[in-house]
């Protein structure tokens, strides 16, 4: 994949996460370019969910710091994150099961509109058409996302690849600079993992997202991403293109297992 | 079979996006509007009115205040009473300061007291949830019902020691007071309920509905998509408290006419806590549902006996309506845990793909 610029948008220093005595992430650095994909890699327990947490902001490391579009911030609170243009999906699909898909969807937009209680309350003049322009826009992602169908549907009631789609709605929905997927085709067939990388690679090419995202397919990460980062025991092991990584032998031992 | 939205196209987003998109349904709640307005007052008697349906659009109106904070937030509250009785002690003192001020912007006003009285007892729903938010909740109910006991300063140092409501008038029309008749106070409060359903109604269809049911849903993706919790929650707490203290200042205004503490007491919470439970968590309709099984059902059982000419002593008949109330709620919950409105919902489904299901 081609598309990367050399800005750097999020560069990670020397970030180490503990809970009690369990480390979960030990001295891992790594930076994130404007316009890659960037795969976070490596076997169960590696750390990779912590550190997209750490990213925006679930969890806050120890030691280390985090640089976003140039400033080194502070901790900070996930609402913060997301109002800073960083949007996230989650391994165990996060949606709010008792809303439809396009209430979902539109939820994400709520950062962008702006009327009070008041307009909102009459539901007239500015309230309306703001209404109306964000439901355009929702209506864009929902025809990007070949969800038109369920439009009307509590996600509740959807299968989980669907559901998987509809997170990942509500996150484009916030218009991101930075998108973070974790495991964006856990438990999906071949052609549902298919339609997922599509809607990746075209979040990237034609909205301009970045994304960094965790993925066990290792077929599906090489192809999709530009560099490749992998963790193994909270470690950073390996970090550069996919054809360097997959020849590197340490991450083949990570994934095959050593002899000792 | 005349339920059917065949044919009615929507071409734009606004048409698409209509609180009643379906044709009939906008005829059948100007049928309902007309019937209110227009054909209770006309030929209904001060039976129908006073002990009916002055009593079943206020419980609406608290019941709708409350689904905001419970159904559509999901911040379970057992403090409703309190919060009414919080409105009316403040329309109270507000009426009787400014007399020459118009009733209704007491009554509105009141609201706002109730308001920040909900936001300071909403202050702990950040940390804490479910049972543990419910009890601080009741703390307010018992606080406030013994700070409504405590201080006479409330009701103007008199010695009853209840609200004792004076006669306002409007446009010269008196609304409050012995001398208000039913039907003028019917339709005052059958306005202002209308009015707050209607806002309410818009206000869980907006941005700030959806905002309050991904809190509900799941609080953390929520704070990811860039809500923030402490803001959602106290403002449901807000609209919600400015709601139920609306009602109880129509309760005691246009209802009772007196309320002493007790009229705020941990029993009304439960009753309003009911019929959100049978009419519909999360449902503006299913407020008015509820309330008529939970205020007009126990009125037609008591009438039940008499119209069939069976002769059951009153005492009896009270005993019967408690049962039959409480059996009717047992059944309702098992057979649809989310409530009437949900029936509703499914019927409507059902009448629309009718006779061919498929």
């Amino acid at each position: 994949m081609t598309g990367a610029s050399d800005e750097i948008l999020l560069d990670v220093e020397n970030v180490s996460l503990s809970f009690g005595g369990v480390r979960a992430i030990t001295d891992v650095s790594f930076d994130i370019r404007r316009g890659e994909i960037r795969a976070i890699i490596g076997p169960n327990g590696a750390g990779k969910t912590s550190m997209l947490n750490v990213i925006n902001g679930f969890y806050h490391p120890q030691e280390g710091r985090i640089t976003y579009r140039g400033r080194t911030r502070a901790r900070m609170k996930p609402h913060e994150a997301a109002r800073q243009g960083v949007a996230r999906t989650f391994q165990n699909v996060a949606l709010f099961k008792g809303m439809t898909t396009l209430d979902n969807i539109m939820t994400g937009r709520s950062l962008r509109m702006k009327r009070g209680l008041f307009w909102q309350a009459l539901r007239h003049g500015p309230a309306l058409a703001e209404e109306i322009e964000h439901r355009r826009v929702c209506e864009e992602i929902i025809d990007f996302l070949e969800i038109e169908h369920i439009r009307r549907t509590p996600v509740g009631a959807l299968p989980y690849g669907l559901q998987k789609r509809v997170e990942l709605g509500r996150a484009l929905a916030m218009e991101p600079e930075l998108l973070l997927l974790d495991e964006p085709m856990a438990g999906m067939n071949l052609e549902e993992k298919e339609d997922m990388s599509r809607f990746i690679v075209e979040a990237k090419l034609q909205r301009g997202m970045t994304v960094a995202l965790i993925e066990h397919d290792i077929g599906v990460v090489m192809d999709l991403s530009d560099r490749v980062l992998v963790l193994e025991y909270g470690r950073r092991i390996a970090d550069d293109v996919p054809d360097v990584v997959k020849a590197d032998p340490k991450v083949i031992d990570a994934y095959l297992g050593v002899g000792h | 079979m005349f339920y059917r939205e065949a044919g009615q196209y929507k071409t734009t987003y606004a048409a698409d996006m209509a609180i009643f998109p379906i044709r009939q349904d906008r005829w059948g709640l100007a049928l309902i509007l007309f019937v209110a307005f227009v054909v209770i007052p006309t030929f209904g008697g001060p039976f129908l009115l006073n002990t009916m349906m002055i009593p079943f659009l206020v419980l609406s109106l608290a019941a709708i205040g409350l689904n905001l904070l419970t159904g559509y937030t999901g911040l379970l509250s057992l403090g409703t009473g309190a919060f009414m009785g919080v409105g009316a002690y403040a329309c109270y003192k507000l009426a009787t300061w400014f007399p020459q001020v118009n009733i209704l912007v007491w009554i509105v006003a009141s609201g706002f007291v109730s308001a920040a009285v909900g936001v300071l007892f909403g202050l702990p729903s950040l940390r804490i949830k479910g049972f543990y938010l419910a009890v601080a909740t009741l703390a307010a109910q018992f606080f406030l019902q013994w700070g409504f006991a405590r201080a006479p300063w409330l009701v103007n140092y008199n010695d009853s020691g209840a609200i004792e409501v004076p006669r306002a008038t409007l446009f010269g029309v008196p609304v409050t007071g012995p001398s208000a008749t039913p039907v003028t106070r019917y339709l005052v409060v059958l306005t202002l309920v209308s009015i707050m359903a209607w806002l309410a109604s818009n206000i869980v269809h907006g941005r700030i509905g959806r905002i309050w049911m991904a809190v509900r849903d799941m609080d953390i993706a929520a704070q990811l998509i860039g809500i923030r919790l402490l803001n959602a929650k106290l403002l449901a707490f807000a609209v919600s408290s400015f709601t139920v203290g609306v009602a109880g200042a129509l309760m005691v205004f246009l209802w009772l006419g007196a309320a002493e503490p007790e009229a705020f007491n941990i029993n009304l919470s439960f009753e309003i806590l009911f019929i959100i439970i049978i009419g519909g968590l999360g449902s503006i309709v299913g407020a008015f549902f509820g309330a008529t099984i939970m205020h007009l059902m126990p009125i037609a059982l008591r009438a039940l006996p008499a119209m069939i000419g069976l002769p059951i002593e009153a005492a009896r008949v009270e005993q019967l309506t408690f049962m039959i109330t409480g059996i009717l709620i047992i059944v309702v919950l098992i057979a649809e845990p989310h409530g009437l409105a949900r029936l509703w919902q499914t019927a409507k489904q059902k009448l629309r793909v009718w006779p061919f299901p498929y």
